[in-house]
C-alpha cells in the first residue's frame, strides 16, 4: 500500500467565482452594472425596485432577476414595469449564478444600464455565492431590529451598501439608524448607507443617483483607453 | 443547506484531483473553514459524513480546521486577526482593510491510498 498526500491549497468555490469573475466583465464591458439586492425576508427588496423602475423610467433601462423558493409573485409585480424574470430555487435558499445565467438568457440577454438580482429573503447563504455582481447592496427594514449587522457579518462585511427601508415605522419600532449605522460601519468601514420609505418615495432620488455614479465608478475600469484596444 | 453545496463542491474537487493523479483510496480530506466563511462546522462534518461515502469509501476522514479571520491594513501595511467582526486597522484607524485568510472554504490537501507504488519506485 502506497499512501500519498497531495496538497492542494484552493478554495472549494474557486470554480464558481471564476465563473462569475468572467460574468462580470462580459456584462460590465457592455455597460451593464449588476447590483445583487439582499435582505431577509419581507425587508422591502421588490417595493425598491417598483420604485427604481418608476424613477428610471423612459431615463435608464433596466431589468431585472427576482429569485424566490417558490412563485412568480414578485414578477408579477414587477412585470408591468420592466423586463424580469423569475427565478425558482426549489427550496435552495440562495442563488447561485447558473441560474442567474438561465434567468438573462430567458430574458434574451438585454443590454441594459442596470441588471438587478433580487436574491431570495435569507441574511446567510447568500453572501457566499458571488452572482457576477458589480455592487452588493443590503436592505434592513425598521422592524428587524437595530441588531442585525453583527449578528449576520458576512452578510454586511462583502456588501457595499446598507439601505435601511420602511423608515415611516421609526416611530412604531425600537430602531435606531445610528445604532444599526455603527453597528454595520465596524463590520464593513467603507459601507455606503442610505435610507428609504416606500410610503412618500423619500429616498428613492438619492438611491437612483448614488447607483448611477457606482454605474460610472464601478465601470470605468471596463473601458480601455483609445488606441489601446 | 449551504453545508451541503459546500460539501458537493468540495467533492467534485477531491473527485477530480483523484483523478488527475491516477486514482486510489481516498484516505483524508483535510478543509480550513474561516470564521467568516459562512461555515458551522458540525454542520460541516454532518453533511460530509452524509455525502462522502456515497463518492468515495465509508473510510474516507474529514480533518475540519477552523481558522481566525486576518487581514492587512491599506494604509500601514499592518497585519492583525480580526477579532468581532471589527474591520478597522487597530493602529492607524483605516476603514480599508483587506482579508488574507478566514474568509473562505480552503481545500489544503488530500490524502490517497494506492495499492501500486507509482512509477514504480518503491516494492
Ligand atoms: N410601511 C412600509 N412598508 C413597506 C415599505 N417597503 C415595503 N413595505 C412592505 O413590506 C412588505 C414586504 O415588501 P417586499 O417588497 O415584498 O419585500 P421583499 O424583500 O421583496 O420580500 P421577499 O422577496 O419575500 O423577501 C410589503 O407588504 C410592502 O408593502 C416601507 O417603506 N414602509
Ligand atoms: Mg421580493
Ligand atoms: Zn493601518
Amino acid at each position: 500500500m502506497n499512501q500519498r498526500t497531495i496538497i492542494v491549497q484552493r478554495d472549494v468555490l474557486a470554480d464558481q467565482k471564476a465563473d462569475a469573475a468572467v460574468e462580470r466583465k462580459r456584462l460590465g464591458r457592455r455597460g451593464t452594472l449588476v447590483i445583487n439586492l439582499l435582505s431577509s425576508p419581507g425587508a422591502g427588496k421588490t417595493t425598491l425596485l417598483e420604485a427604481t423602475a418608476r424613477h428610471f423610467a423612459g431615463r435608464r433601462s433596466m431589468a431585472v432577476l427576482v429569485g424566490d423558493l417558490e412563485t412568480d409573485r414578485d414578477a408579477q409585480r414587477l412585470a408591468p414595469l420592466v423586463p424580469v424574470a423569475q427565478l425558482t430555487t426549489g427550496g435552495a435558499c440562495h442563488l447561485e449564478l447558473p441560474l442567474v445565467q438561465r434567468g438573462l438568457k430567458a430574458l434574451g440577454d438585454p443590454v441594459v444600464d442596470f441588471l438587478f438580482i433580487e436574491n431570495v429573503g435569507n441574511l446567510v447563504c447568500p453572501a457566499s455565492h458571488d452572482l457576477g455582481e458589480h455592487l452588493r447592496v443590503v436592505l434592513i427594514s425598521t422592524t428587524e431590529g437595530d441588531d442585525k449587522p453583527g449578528k449576520y457579518p458576512k452578510m454586511f462585511r462583502t456588501s457595499q451598501a446598507m439601505v435601511i427601508t420602511k423608515l415611516d415605522l421609526l416611530p412604531h419600532v425600537p430602531f435606531s439608524v445610528d445604532t444599526v449605522t455603527e453597528d454595520a460601519l465596524r463590520i464593513q468601514p467603507e459601507l455606503k448607507v442610505l435610507t428609504n420609505c416606500a410610503l412618500d418615495g423619500s429616498g428613492i432620488s438619492r438611491w437612483c443617483d448614488f447607483l448611477e455614479q457606482q454605474h460610472q465608478q464601478r465601470l470605468a475600469m471596463y473601458h480601455e483607453p483609445a488606441g489601446n484596444r | 443547506m449551504h453545508e451541503r453545496s459546500l460539501v458537493q463542491n468540495l467533492l467534485r474537487q477531491v473527485e477530480q484531483i483523484v483523478a488527475a493523479e491516477g486514482g486510489g483510496q481516498v484516505a483524508e480530506i483535510c478543509v480550513q473553514a474561516g470564521d467568516l466563511s459562512g461555515v458551522e462546522p458540525l454542520l460541516f462534518q454532518m453533511a460530509f459524513a452524509d455525502m462522502a461515502p456515497a463518492v468515495f469509501s465509508s473510510s474516507c476522514q474529514l480533518a475540519l480546521e477552523v481558522v481566525p479571520v486576518t487581514a492587512v491594513c491599506s494604509q500601514c501595511d499592518h497585519r492583525f486577526e480580526i477579532v468581532d467582526f471589527q474591520f478597522r486597522c487597530p493602529v492607524c484607524q483605516a476603514g480599508s482593510v483587506q482579508v488574507l485568510q478566514g474568509d473562505e472554504v480552503k481545500l489544503i490537501s488530500v490524502t490517497i491510498n494506492s495499492k501500486h507504488s507509482i512509477e514504480g519506485v518503491a516494492s
